[in-house]
């Protein structure tokens, strides 16, 4: 189910690397998603204002 | 920029000195940049007294440099004017100002003169560090931090006193990571690995990341001086700015990691991180076209004068908006990718990427805030382009773009021939330094290297007269 | 209740916290990825050699090793063998070759060379010329894998014009006197490179040979005789 690890140290971002742009993309992900959270906190502050 | 000064605040005075330094090393780096664009051509050319080795570092240094003055001389600038108050602490901001000027002097002396050293960690010390783009001598660096630290003073102990703007906060954060990272590049290890690995930590996270950060912030801020755009919009894209461009950049710092010695896993993280950095730039240049836009849309339906109020500023802005989308964003993106870079890195192409993204980026937005220096020390209300100013923007702009496409030309046929087919041997780079496309090509980029020089004299012309012609300003 | 319609995408503050969160969160990966990288780039020494630890950045004891740069079919692509290989296409860690007449430089001296070579790259502003690891200027060729480069073995060009017998002395010869062998108009200045830095930077030349660049040059110096089907000047 895994790649096989190719690189000439084992590493946790080497292992996220299983195929094209996994490691990247959840990286992406990782930066990404809370952003969904602070939308939801503002939008709940702008309506609770006036 | 002599005579009568208007200055409202000393603060904006101190920014001209720094405009003005910045201004020589500027003519400084054209200068050895067609002295080692003539040893392309013609090796022999001061062979054994300026070498090109000395010639190239000083090209690139004074442009580091300048660029720096120029910022520092940017923030002086718009302090006050952000702040509403004089900048703390202004005879020591001045007294720094001559200590880091009479530094480089020392630097670039040391440099022309004596230029390399024996093998030994004196040499590191007190002639050259040896670091491309980080050749200034450690005690200069150990100066240099000195300098910064009190000019780091100046402005937040100014911005905690004056009124706090969204556009100060950025500007504030940003120069404190700024200053920092020069810390990175300040050690020896015989690790050549580790070396580039933290060289790049300054290298990378100032041109990619902080500096254009700065670029953002200068562009807010002259876009509400300029076009009176809106604050609060204007802000609102500064945040966003500041969201994607340090969101790609600092990651994006992985695409130098591909080759150095460093594992794997950097292909992927550099490759799609620093694939995004062009998306803030065009987001910026929407965003100034867009304010520009909309502020004359409302003056029309007004019925008031639409044009700006520093018409040269306003042009260096615009093209500022495209050269950095273009040279920065596209010539950035056309080797990020660790699939073509295996083939482009340490060729041409890096040289052409570096002189489109550098004057798109930073020399367009710098010039920009030198005319709005101007128009602040004379007090002038509205500020016309001149035929010299027409001249300027257009020989300097024609002249780097057209060093970038023979760079460009010159570096395919390098990747092809010296890379590719010949598998970057010594030979192979000389076989293909030797095809005729890429002696046109070097040809070529020493002509455009003349053309913006002469676009340069009409800048350095303009900025001096540009106040007294009375038809240009009213 | 009834949803009030407020415009979030048009809040500063909503792209202020954005701003600060994507920041503050790729910096603290960087930061991890950093010492990440850190614990694999560290040089190794003498016993990861002893033990065929296969590091990114060897040991400078590499200058007592044969060293090539083959494919590795597992890699994918070209990485430094040390001593030989193990017919994997990893290094054996076995086959010695002298360096300046000798193949058992002590860790210590080992070191030593290396640290004035890289000294000496820097004193002499090798970088803003050449490359190194592919950075630097573009005016004289890359020297990350120059020890390995066909023009200095044995028939070579390089090393038949300095007249020596290896290429460690060829190189050291070139260094010192790079006006007396121009190999193209474009010629090295005279940086003044004495004896001792000029073997310190044949070593520091060679370990540089030796890092793993993830396959960077790809293909260098497979084809030894180059046909350009162009006009050259």
């Amino acid at each position: 189910m895994f790649e096989a690890f190719t690189d000439v140290n084992h590493s946790f971002f080497g292992l996220l690397n299983q195929g094209p742009l996994t490691l990247t993309i959840f990286l992406h992900t990782v930066i990404v998603l809370p952003m969904f959270w602070i939308y939801f906190q503002e939008k709940k502050r702008l309506q609770n204002k006036r | 920029m002599q005579g009568q000064s208007n200055f409202k605040y000393e603060g904006q005075k101190l920014a001209s000195w720094y405009f003005t330094v910045a201004m020589i090393l500027f003519g400084a780096q054209l200068l050895l940049g067609l002295v080692a664009a003539i040893q392309f051509i013609y090796p022999s050319f001061l062979y054994g007294i300026l070498d090109f080795s000395i010639a190239r570092m000083i090209h690139i240094n004074a442009l580091v440099v300048w660029m720096v003055y120029a910022m520092i001389g940017a923030v002086y600038y718009l302090l006050p004017d952000e702040t509403g108050i004089e900048v703390v602490g202004i005879g020591i901001a001045k007294l720094l100002f001559w200590i880091l000027t009479l530094a480089v002097t020392v630097v670039v002396l040391v440099f022309i003169f004596i230029q390399v050293g024996a093998a030994d960690i004196k040499t590191i010390w007190f002639i050259t560090e040896g670091r491309e783009y980080l050749e200034a001598p450690r005690w200069a660096d150990i100066g240099i931090v000195v300098v910064v630290l009190g000019f780091l003073a100046n402005t937040f102990l100014t911005a905690i006193k004056g009124r706090r703007t969204g556009i100060m906060t950025v500007i504030l954060s940003d120069m404190i990571a700024l200053a920092g990272l020069y810390l990175a590049g300040m050690f020896f290890t015989d690790n050549i690995s580790m070396d580039q690995y933290w060289w790049w930590w300054v290298i990378h996270l100032w041109v990619e990341a902080t500096w254009e950060v700065m670029v953002g912030a200068l562009a807010a801020y002259a876009l509400i001086r300029v076009v009176g755009a809106n604050r609060k919009v204007v802000e609102m894209w500064l945040w966003i700015e500041v969201a994607m461009l340090f969101g790609s950049g600092i990651l994006g710092l992985g695409h130098h990691y591909f080759w150095i010695g460093t594992p794997e896993y950097w292909w992927e993280i550099g490759a799609l991180f620093s694939a995004l950095e062009p998306l803030p730039l065009v987001g910026m240049f929407v965003h100034v076209l867009y304010d520009w836009g909309k502020e004359n849309g409302f003056k029309e339906k007004a019925g008031e004068d639409t044009s700006s109020n520093n018409t040269p500023a306003l042009l260096w802005l615009v093209s500022n908006g495209f050269g950095n989308f273009l040279g920065a964003g596209v010539w950035g993106f056309f080797h990020t990718l660790p699939q073509v870079n295996i083939y482009t890195h340490g060729t041409q192409f890096t040289a052409a990427h570096g002189h489109l993204a550098f004057f798109g980026a930073y020399a367009t937005i710098l010039i920009a805030m030198f005319y709005m220096a101007v128009q602040g020390k004379y007090g002038i209300k509205k500020l016309r382009a001149t035929f010299a100013s027409k001249m300027a923007i257009f020989l300097i702009t024609f002249g780097v773009v057209g060093m970038g496409v023979a760079l460009t030309i010159a570096g395919y046929e390098q990747v092809l021939i010296a890379r590719a087919q010949l598998g970057a041997t010594w030979d192979a780079f000389f076989i293909a330094q030797n095809q005729t496309w890429m002696a046109q090509a070097m040809d070529w980029r020493l002509i455009m290297g003349v053309v913006t020089t002469v676009g340069f004299f009409y800048l350095v012309k303009d900025l001096l007269s540009i106040s007294k012609n009375p038809k240009n300003v009213y | 209740m009834a949803e009030k319609k407020v415009s979030v995408w048009s809040d500063n503050r909503f792209w202020q916290r954005s701003a600060t969160w994507v920041t503050g969160f790729a910096s603290l990966l960087l930061i991890w990825l950093t010492f990440d990288t850190m614990g694999q780039i560290t040089m190794g020494n003498q016993k990861d050699i002893n033990n065929h630890i296969t590091k990114r950045v060897p040991s400078a004891t590499v200058i007592n090793y044969k060293v090539e740069y083959k494919m590795n079919q597992r890699r994918g692509h070209e990485v430094p063998v040390i001593g030989g290989d193990d017919g994997k296409g990893d290094s054996l860690f076995k086959v010695k070759e002298n360096f300046f007449g000798r193949d058992n430089y002590s860790q210590k001296e080992a070191d030593a060379l290396l640290h004035l070579g890289k000294l000496a790259s820097q004193a002499k502003n090798c970088m803003d010329c050449h490359t190194l690891l592919g950075n630097g200027a573009y005016y004289a060729p890359d020297l990350t894998k120059a020890w390995l480069d066909p023009a200095w073995q044995k028939g070579g060009t390089m090393q038949a014009m300095t007249g020596k017998s290896t290429k460690e002395e060829a190189m050291a010869e070139f260094l010192q006197n790079p006006g007396k062998y121009p190999t193209h108009a474009r010629m090295m200045p005279n940086l003044g490179i004495t004896q001792k830095e000029a073997v310190g930077l044949v070593a520091f030349l060679k370990h540089m040979a030796t890092i793993d660049t993830n396959g960077f040059p790809r293909g260098f110096g497979k084809i030894k005789e180059g046909v350009v089907y162009a006009r050259s000047k």
